[in-house]
């Protein structure tokens, strides 16, 4: 049997290939994944144990306030008598004080270089010539005067800067130095694209940190001192608020900060290669579903002969099992490629990722043959136990087609599912909205249509297709005949392309209703005529900025918005911090209270957070600031708004008060009565020349720099749903294939009768247009759903209006029937070089 | 070289003029046709009979223009059509030959009435609403128009086959064992109407069979053997086949 099994394979290679292109790409996509992500994770692992090499101990202040992504938790500085201390320790070699602030380097050019919102970090610190440094300088000297600086070979390069050139560095404040040496990472430009500004001790402390203070202090072990009898001996002589830990567990903590990161970005794509998994195991089913078909007679031939039902299963899953392996193999050689590919992807998203030699782990390895393997025959598996099923009588039998009747068991399962998703779709949108139920509703919508395609494919085919026979005349008439002729298969091969199709509509409706939601927010609510922000719409600049708009005679009032990290209550959330004034730019729909009267401990609450927490003007919240201990702040206003305020924010000075680094995010300035737009987009503009990370906007721009946040969003999103969507294709492409070979025979009757092998290709044409145009209604029809609950479920949120994007929807629809026309080339190729006579005397 | 029967005769439907088909070459060489000279009358029912192998169905196939020859030419009516191009050959087909094959004729998504048209509406032509009528009450479908191929039984099939070849009027109607899958019944129903349509309708039929009184519903018998014609016959019986095939299978 087994012999008979690969003998079948080896006689329909291009089938096998074709087949297993489906899982080969969402297998290719997954090991892209962990290549890559494994490959960033041992980059920045060996680069946390290069930089902390030399350091034996860490001291530094023990509150801490996690970050969002793992990466960025803050603490408080400590100060600088504690190098004095701990260099006193017996077993310490060496104890030196360390800054890391942000600095940003500009180039010659005047643009700021890199994003720390966004990339890898831009850090400032302190050039030493201790072994804690793990810079080392390859032109010019170290720091000396107070304005010289030492920067990494990565950023010289990208800003064009020299040894000897004057250079601003944004501190935020910016400030100018004249660089002295060109420093690099043992024999990398940079640590993993992070620039780096060294200046001399006091220089640091006054630019990235605070004078007389350190963010944290390295120490060298005495020789045969170990780290953990070093650390033990320092903790001895600490004083409260302080903690120490071996240069291991340093090492240790950053490279598990960066996991984290990684991990977030791995799940995310993960998931995208599970929804091109998924696909892929659509095509291997309705291929094999196909294959089952037409080799009816075969198999009952094989029953007939005494082969047993056991047997007739595996010769079937064998099969799969080749597409599976075969799959994992190219699929695993293309990750490779595809990690690259992903990467490039990342960069034009300006997500920019350092990434040494490829990594391919063991378990990338087994991963890749687990599921290839495991989709490719879990999809078989059904096709399979029908193919066990076929009687032997039917070997007697002319070739029997598919059953095509729905049974009745299939519609019950399948209204019962649609009417779940019903229901969970109107407890998720009623009230206050409830995601987690709309998230079970679109599973069941999904899982509704997927199980009530065949009941569907005719009707929908059949109406998209009612045009066809007066365009296109017989051939319309046959290529609508032959979309809805088998609808289990027309419904499952549409059914792939749906998947894809729902999500990309999805998410263009509800970018779309969010985007307008954010216009009208801005429209009603802001009256600010300029709003300042940080480039990208992400970091920030200095608040000085601000100060010096507040001078200019065209300008009325100027509002700043600033946030960090913070504990709020028990949990680490953004805080944001507003100067009192900002009233005047923004309606933040306040029902108590005022934000005039926030002070150094005031706090605003939205009137939800209030709800929720029992708040009401007067009662207090409890908040912790890195650099101060946790304070009550008083409630002194309640407001609606939540798209630009959040859940809560406090005054500026109340904000500055406890944070270590002051970055404005968001300036926004009113015009003095009878200024001109254009002389205050200017003077903001002069204003804010020196500031290159500061973009000056009038409302339009702004709202345009809204847009395009959401377009690059959007734009990565359809990138990674375009393997999907590409799969799907595939099938399409495998579908017709399938059904011209069983065909045959027909095809060749109507060459016989006066087709015109131009008629046979345009049969095939509309028909694949005709699928794919169901797989693209469906999907939008779910889509569009779905958007709509999604955006009524986060209407509390802020999310109050919902658009349909019918442009995008349009394109979309038209993308589809060329994608169709795309697909049926080949087999609209392979149905018209059909030789008559051969196809007329065909089985 | 064979005598040019009746090359200047200009009634022929068909023609074959030292028509010759090679499959293969060298040690594997078959000769199908060799060199095969034949006028298939306009208005007659002719039938081609001959052993399996005899070349008879590759005659066929190459007067329909659906093979071609090694050398010699083809003619449909004025038209040589060895020389025709793909695209000219299917137009060849479409309007001026019709088909009857032994089985699946008809395409399963079409109804009968599209089956019957379906030559004429891939053409774009409209029917022509009197000689359809006259055709389908000749093959009795008046009530069965609008079942599709699998609500109809072998023999109904058949009448809609019969129906199409001869829905476009075409100058010839090629049938290529077109009982070979019914009972006798269903057979002498098939075979009744495609003498109908040649003896009240004026149609031209070439029918190629193995099947002696099949062959007796012709007007005329070809009888080829090893890809030759060797002898024929007019008005034939049942049993004049019979007794030529005898003769011919004891030379």
């Amino acid at each position: 049997m087994l012999r008979a099994s690969l003998k079948d394979l080896w006689a329909r290679k291009l089938r096998l290939l074709a087949t297993s292109a489906a899982v080969v790409l969402g297998v290719a996509f997954m090991c892209g994944t962990l290549v890559l992500t494994d490959t960033v994770g041992r980059t920045f692992d060996d680069l946390f144990a290069d930089v902390n090499r030399g350091t034996d101990a860490y001291v530094r202040g023990e509150a801490v306030i996690e970050g969002d992504f793992g990466d960025d938790a803050q603490r408080p500085r400590i100060d600088d008598s504690i190098v004095t201390l701990v260099a006193g320790v017996d077993g310490v070699a060496e104890a030196e004080g360390d800054v890391l602030g942000y600095a940003q380097i500009v180039g010659r050019d005047g643009k700021a270089l890199g994003n720390p919102g966004f990339g890898a970090p831009t850090f400032g610190g302190i050039w030493s010539d201790s072994a804690l440094n793990p810079f080392t300088l390859a032109e010019g000297t170290a720091p000396v005067l107070q304005d010289e600086a030492v920067i990494d070979r990565k950023s010289a390069k990208d800003g064009k800067l020299a040894v000897g050139d004057r250079a601003t560095i944004l501190t935020p404040e910016p400030i100018q130095v004249t660089i002295v040496g060109i420093a690099t990472f043992g024999t990398l430009d940079s640590p993993g694209g992070a620039s780096f500004v060294g200046m001399n001790r006091a220089a640091a402390q006054q630019n990235f940190g605070e004078p007389g203070k350190f963010d944290a202090v390295g120490v060298v072990a005495a020789d045969g001192v170990s780290q953990e009898e070093v650390r033990d001996r320092i903790a001895a002589v600490l004083p409260e608020g302080h903690e120490v830990i071996t240069g291991a567990e340093l090492t240790k903590e950053n490279q598990d900060a960066v996991a984290q990161g990684l991990g977030f970005f791995r799940t995310i794509l993960l998931t995208f290669a599970g929804i091109a998994l998924f696909v892929g195991s659509f095509i291997i089913y309705n291929t094999f579903g196909i294959i089952v078909a037409q080799r009816t007679r075969e198999l009952a031939l094989l029953r007939a002969i005494g082969a047993s039902r056991r047997q007739v299963l595996r010769t079937v899953l064998i099969e799969s099992a080749f597409v599976g392996i075969l799959a994992s193999i190219v699929g695993l050689l293309a990750g490779i490629g595809v990690a690259r590919l992903l990467k490039a992807l990342l960069d034009a998203a300006g997500l920019e990722v350092p990434a040494g030699g490829i990594v391919v782990s063991t378990s990338t390895v087994v991963t890749a043959f687990v599921v290839g393997l495991g989709v490719a025959v879990t999809s078989a598996y059904f096709p399979a136990r029908r193919a066990a099923r076929v009687p032997p009588l039917a070997a007697m039998r002319d070739v029997a087609f598919e059953r095509t009747t729905a049974s009745r068991v299939r519609v019950v399962i399948g209204v019962v599912v649609v009417a779940v998703a019903a229901l969970a779709l109107a407890a998720g949108v009623s009230g206050d909205g409830s995601l987690p139920m709309v998230g079970l509703g679109a599973l069941a919508t999904i899982v509704g249509i997927l199980i009530l395609g065949p009941l569907l494919a005719r009707p929908i085919t059949g109406a998209l297709g009612a045009p066809l026979p007066r365009l296109k005349g017989m051939t319309g008439v046959l290529a609508r005949q032959n979309a809805s002729r088998n609808p289990k298969r027309t419904a499952s091969t549409a059914a792939a392309l749906m998947i894809g199709v729902s999500l990309v509509g999805f998410i263009t409706v509800f970018a779309a209703s969010a985007q307008k939601s954010v216009n009208q927010v801005i429209d009603d609510n802001f009256v600010a005529d300029i709003i300042v922000q940080g480039s990208g719409g992400f970091g920030g600049f200095s608040p000085r900025l601000a100060e010096d708009l507040r001078d200019l005679d065209e300008i009325e009032q100027v509002a700043a918005m600033r946030f960090g990290q913070a504990i709020v209550g028990e949990s680490s959330a953004f805080m944001m911090g507003f100067s009192t004034n900002v009233g005047a730019m923004f309606d933040f729909g306040l029902t108590e209270g005022g934000i005039e009267g926030l002070g150094l401990d005031g706090i605003a609450v939205n009137v939800d957070y209030a709800e929720e927490n029992d708040l009401t003007l007067g009662s207090t919240v409890d908040v912790q600031f890195v650099q101060g201990g946790r304070n009550a702040y008083e409630v002194r206003a309640l407001y609606t708004d939540k798209i630009l305020a959040g859940s809560y924010f406090v005054s500026t000075e109340a904000f500055d008060r406890y944070t270590t680094e002051q970055f404005d995010s968001m300036v926004f300035v009113t015009a003095r009565d009878g200024v001109a737009a254009t002389d205050l987009v200017a003077a903001v503009e002069d204003a804010a020349a020196p500031y290159p990370t500061a973009e000056v906007q009038d409302i339009a721009g702004f709202k345009e720099s809204q847009a395009a946040q959401f377009r690059t969003l959007l734009n990565l999103i359809y990138g990674l749903l375009f393997l999907a969507i590409f799969i799907a294709l595939l099938g399409i492409a495998n579908t017709l294939a399938l059904s011209i070979h069983e065909r045959t025979r027909e095809l060749g009757l109507l060459r016989a009768v006066g087709m015109t092998k131009g008629q046979v290709r345009s049969t095939v044409r509309w028909e694949s247009v005709l699928m794919a145009l169901l797989g693209t209604a469906l999907g939008l029809g779910v889509g569009l759903l779905l958007g709509w609950a999604m955006a009524q479920a986060m209407r509390s949120e802020g999310f109050t209006a919902f658009s349909v994007p019918f442009g995008q929807l349009a394109v979309i629809c038209v993308l589809a029937a060329i994608a169709g026309v795309v697909a049926a080339i080949w087999p609209a190729r392979r149905a018209a070089r059909l030789d008559i006579l051969d196809a007329i005397a065909a089985e | 070289m064979p005598p040019a029967v009746a090359a200047t005769v200009t009634t022929a439907a068909a023609r074959a003029v030292n028509a010759v088909k090679v499959y293969g070459s060298g040690q594997t060489e078959v000769r199908a046709l060799d060199d095969v000279t034949a006028d298939f009358d306009a208005g007659r029912f002719t039938a081609i009979m001959g052993p399996s192998g005899s070349g008879k169905s590759t005659l066929m196939h190459c007067l329909a223009g659906l093979d071609n020859l090694t050398a010699g030419e083809v003619w449909i009516g004025d038209q040589r059509v060895d020389t025709l191009d793909d695209k000219r050959l299917t137009q060849l087909r479409r309007d001026q030959v019709g088909f009857v094959f032994q089985a699946f004729n008809l395409v399963p998504t079409l109804t009968a009435a599209e089956n019957v048209t379906l030559p004429l509406s891939l053409a774009g032509r409209k029917p022509d609403p009197a000689w359809l009528d006259t055709v389908i009450d000749t093959v009795g479908l008046r009530d069965r128009l609008h079942h599709r191929p699998s609500e109809l039984s072998g023999g109904q099939q058949q009448r809609v086959a019969v129906a199409r070849a001869l829905a476009s009027r075409p100058a010839i109607v090629f049938a290529d064992e077109p009982t070979g899958n019914l009972d006798s019944r269903a057979s002498a129903e098939i075979l009744d109407f495609m003498q109908r349509a040649v003896e009240d309708l004026g149609q031209t039929i070439v029918m190629v069979t193995h099947d002696p009184v099949s062959a007796s519903h012709a007007s005329r018998v070809v009888f080829l053997a090893d890809g030759r014609i060797v002898d024929e016959l007019a008005d034939p019986t049942a049993e004049s086949v019979i007794d030529m095939m005898k003769r011919l299978g004891g030379e």
